[in-house]
């Protein structure tokens, strides 16, 4: 039997699994197929808006947590917050991550300044907090980055530092061989090929103005981002950085790559292509989770289980068409629906919508707790997206939340196992 | 003040003007149309897509029944590239009396509807989805149409043969003098620009609104009901037969395969404002269990958008008051406003439904044509409409082959609907639109599974490059378009329509952070005319 199952391998999955694999556990992940890594733009983004613009998370995160008790960063606290954003970073050499300074805000696909925490380094050089002169390099078989759209709103940005930001965009013919649609991964593999980069470095060079900096499509190589990105930034002799688009999403890939590859080095185990559907109980203990793969359900039993499936995007927690609401491998409680008679959603997309909260409710253990506010299991921890309580999307708080519960959850599990 | 001179001024850009501008400008007369909105914004591009055989009539409303399969024979024949010659059942249930199939198929015969009973095990083969506990089966010839396309086809060929179409132009009042119409005074929403248009013959033929249109021109109580009936796009074609269920109409019993969707359908509730009808919770889960009765199952079906549809219902002053607008004649009425207020050169058509509006169209001109004392034959029961002349229908794969043609030297930008780079750029340049809805009603752009999640961002990019727009005008199309597809799946996000909208959340909130776009006084002009976009140009006349 194994120490512990994780069900899940998004970003709360992958940094549970990985904490507690380090400390010696034995760790078992299963998970119907990759997760949000895939779709995520791979920036760790804490607290961009709260409903104002964040400008440091970190020092925002105790009043943000006093204000709202319900919230999941309220169970793990700004002390933990801070540890495991450390804790993050470490775990990438060669490909790092930057960070640390307050939020950064970089441009988005679409112009717009998001507040992340930390991101990439491959993605730093795109802060716009300090102003400058930004080119946009689009790919012309690559129809998921719109570089003069881009630029134009890039240049419009209001930040309060004031600085001011000019933005302009270019248009490279790439040699991509074929296809009239080449999809981001597929221009990554490009990026590793040495051949490849020396083209596209040639027809940029020649387009650059004096202090620019560059922007590409975060599609600069899926196997060797750094040496990909360093060659540019050398080859233009001055920062270049990533803007990430739809998905497929290659920095989520190199996230997952990353953290995956420790993990299994540590001795972890990954079971893809399986999916938990339910679970065996005694009394207030989850001795194992059964899970269907390959046609059949088996169960797989372990001393602690980490809920890291997601939420309603994943099809972890579900709602039907009469409205019934349900955490499909555990049956948890799920808080903060609508009754019956209420409203669910609001007439406004870009409101925040009454069911926008809706998730498993935690205590400080993230365990997880039924409507009276009781525990339901001793040997269940909730992490990720599944959690209620909170408005990611509007906060863009989603990956500080995974990241963040996904170390506590690891280190109660630790504690517990001693 | 500029001011422009015709023949024929048609106010309207639903299925009955459009086909009025058509059958006026093909008889030669110099006809121009007016829309407030874009051609088929409101009930036609609202319906469930389905041509009629007459079936749902042959035992209640005779008239409609046959007026419906006289038309349905012509539309096969002049408009065969919108229709797909899905066929149509006729289903008896539980919940059904058996014994109205012996009345159904008398109805039928009597109005010349083909009609023909089958054992149900011979239906379930073709349809296995269907509630095997049905006892009865009969085939007719119903249809699925595209009434977008049709409309378009019938705008070509008004423009063809000189006809102008005024879309996102208000009428603001009607010209007269003591006992006659002259035309209308308008504003283009667009520009904001207002001119007069000076018109021998008026016709209004504004569906639901035609009592606002006939007040302006000083002929009051014309009373159309507004009837609301909501439809629910499933993802896939759970049946590629159009269903009706052999009964009395009622809610929900109709379920319509049409391109990559099955539509069911409908509800009818007599609203008082024809604008903006919403939909309720109760009419979603009333139509998903009418749903089911057809279509066991149907409630774990994936729902993609609902939408309200406002059927015009001309009220006949004799009629008893009733709740019930399904009470009211579907058949449409053609008011002489001379006769009836002493008001000359002015018409109004409404009511009936898309099936038959040719045949009002023509029963209009015609009208028309003997008050100007200027008799010319109708020719749109003959001359196919432009794409049509091959006679060919139109087939559910035609995009998937189109695709493989030029999967090398094309992208494809909306991979739910199929919808190819260069047909998009076209689109947007003829239409010379800002207004991603209209592109959508032109292309289908964004209305497949993803509702728009993928296509959005490169749409609005492309339409940042076509038209030359600059990034406010583009960053409030597609926050316009993120609003609209909104409020049609907003209240059917259950299941996996609840998962890919957190999937679409993630692309635009998460990723490209569109609420944080700059300049982003976007919510403020809501509903406003686009004011914004004042210095382009309006869709072309």
């Amino acid at each position: 039997m194994r120490d512990v199952l994780v069900v899940g391998t998004g970003l709360s999955g992958l940094v549970a699994g990985l904490r507690c694999q380090e400390a010696g556990l034995s760790v078992t992940v299963v998970a119907k197929g990759v997760g949000s890594t895939h779709l995520a733009p791979g920036t760790i983004d804490v607290l961009g808006y709260d409903p104002e613009l964040v400008e440091d998370p970190i020092e925002a995160l105790p009043a943000f947590i006093q204000r709202n008790p319900q919230h999941p960063y309220a169970a793990i606290g700004a002390t933990t917050m801070r540890d495991a954003l450390a804790w993050f970073m470490q775990r990438f050499v060669g490909y790092r991550y930057a960070g640390g300074d307050g939020n950064l805000m970089l441009p988005t696909a679409i112009g717009a300044a998001k507040p992340s925490a930390l991101v990439p380094e491959t993605m730093a050089a795109g802060d716009l907090r300090n102003g400058g002169r930004i080119v946009f390099v689009g790919l012309r078989q690559l129809k998921d980055f719109w570089p003069a759209f881009a630029a134009q709103n890039t240049s419009a940005v209001k930040l309060p530092s004031e600085a001011g930001v000019t933005a302009r965009a270019i248009q490279i013919e790439a040699q991509t061989g074929g296809e009239a649609d080449v999809n981001g991964l597929a221009f990554a593999r490009l990026f590793d090929d040495a051949r490849f980069r020396r083209a596209v470095i040639t027809q940029v060079s020649a387009q650059l103005e004096d202090d620019e900096v560059v922007a590409f499509p975060a599609v600069l190589g899926v196997q060797r981002p750094h040496e990909v990105w360093s060659e540019l930034q050398d080859a233009f002799e001055r920062p270049v950085f990533e803007v990430p688009s739809l998905p497929p999403s290659v920095p989520g890939m190199r996230l997952y790559d990353v953290l995956r590859t420790q993990f299994e080095r540590a001795g972890g185990r990954t079971i893809l292509g399986a999916e938990a559907v339910g679970a065996e109980t005694d009394g207030s203990r989850v001795t194992a989770v059964q899970v269907s793969s390959a046609a059949r359900v088996k169960p797989h039993p372990a001393k602690q289980f980490i809920l890291a499936s997601g939420g309603f995007g994943s099809g972890a927690v579900t709602m039907d068409s009469s409205w019934q609401v349900k955490e499909e491998i555990f049956g948890l409680h799920v808080a903060g629906v609508p009754a019956e008679a209420e409203e669910r959603f609001g007439p406004h997309y870009f409101d925040e919508h009454p069911m926008g909260r809706a998730g498993i409710r935690v205590d400080e253990s993230l365990r997880p707790l039924d409507a009276e506010g009781n525990r339901s299991y001793a040997n269940v921890a909730v992490v990720g997206a599944s959690l209620g309580g909170a408005a990611a999307w509007k906060e863009k708080s989603g990956d500080g939340i995974s990241l963040s519960s996904g170390y506590r959850a690891a280190g109660v599990v630790i504690e517990e196992s001693k | 003040m500029a001011s422009v001179q015709t023949e024929v001024l048609v106010i309207g850009g639903g299925a009955t003007g459009v086909g009025v501008a058509w059958d006026a400008a093909t008889r030669g007369f110099q006809t121009i149309l007016v829309e407030r909105k874009d051609l088929a914004e409101g009930t036609t591009g609202r319906f469930h897509g389905l041509l009629h055989s007459g079936g749902r009539y042959a035992v209640k409303d005779r008239l409609a029944a046959e007026e419906c399969i006289h038309e349905n024979f012509i539309l096969r024949r002049v408009a065969a590239d919108t229709i797909e010659d899905t066929g149509g059942y006729f289903v008896s249930t539980p919940w059904d009396d058996d014994a109205f199939g012996d009345e159904f198929l008398r109805g039928c015969r009597d109005c010349g509807i083909p009609v023909e009973e089958i054992t149900v095990a011979a239906a379930l083969e073709e349809e296995p989805r269907l509630n095997p506990a049905i006892s009865r089966v009969f085939t007719v010839p119903d249809a699925a149409i595209d009434s977008w396309k049709l409309v378009w086809a019938c705008a070509r060929a008004t423009k063809e043969h000189g006809g102008r179409m005024l879309t996102y132009h208000r009428v603001l009042d009607i010209i007269k003098d003591a006992d006659t119409v002259r035309g209308a005074k308008v504003r283009n929403e667009l520009t904001g620009e207002e001119f007069d248009i000076h018109a021998d013959f008026t016709i209004n033929a504004t569906g639901a609104w035609a009592g606002v249109i006939a007040d302006m021109a000083g002929c009051p109580g014309v009373e159309v009901l507004a009837g609301k009936g909501i439809m629910i796009a499933m993802n896939h074609r759970l049946v590629n037969t159009v269903i009706n269920r052999c009964t009395m109409p009622a809610d929900g019993d109709i379920l319509v395969p049409i391109r990559t969707v099955s539509v069911i359908g409908t509800t009818d509730i007599r609203i008082k404002a024809p604008d903006e009808p919403e939909v309720t919770r109760d009419e979603v889960d009333r139509m998903l269990d009418d749903g089911e009765k057809l279509v066991p199952g149907f409630r774990q079906a994936r729902a993609l958008r609902v939408w309200a549809g406002v059927r015009p219902l001309f009220k006949d002053a004799k009629a008893a008051d009733s709740g019930d607008t399904r009470d009211v004649s579907r058949s449409h009425a053609l008011l002489d406003h001379h006769q009836r207020d002493g008001m000359a050169r002015f018409l109004t058509i409404t009511g009936g439904k898309l099936t038959t509006f040719r045949m009002m169209a023509e029963e209009t001109v015609d009208k028309m044509c003997e008050q100007l004392h200027d008799k010319r034959d109708c020719r749109t029961a003959i001359d196919p409409l432009p794409a049509s002349k091959d006679g060919n229908f139109y087939s559910l794969g035609e995009r998937l082959v189109k695709r493989e043609e030029t999967m090398h030297h094309d992208q494809l930008i909306c991979e739910c609907e199929l919808i190819q780079r260069r047909k998009l750029e076209d689109v947007m340049a003829q239409r010379n639109s800002t207004i991603l809805d209209d592109i959508r009603r032109s292309l289908r752009l964004g209305m497949g599974p993803c509702q728009g999640g993928f296509c959005m961002y490169r749409a609005t990019g492309i339409l940042h490059n076509v038209e030359q727009i600059d990034n406010n005008a583009a960053n409030k199309s597609l926050h316009d378009f993120l609003q609209e597809r909104w409020k049609g799946v907003q209240p059917i996000l259950y299941g996996d329509q609840l998962r890919q909208a957190r999937l679409d959340d993630w692309i635009f909130q998460g990723l490209l952070d569109v609420e944080h776009l700059p300049h982003n006084d976007l919510a403020e002009h809501d509903g406003q005319p686009h004011d914004d976009l004042a210095e382009h140009d309006g869709p072309s006349a």
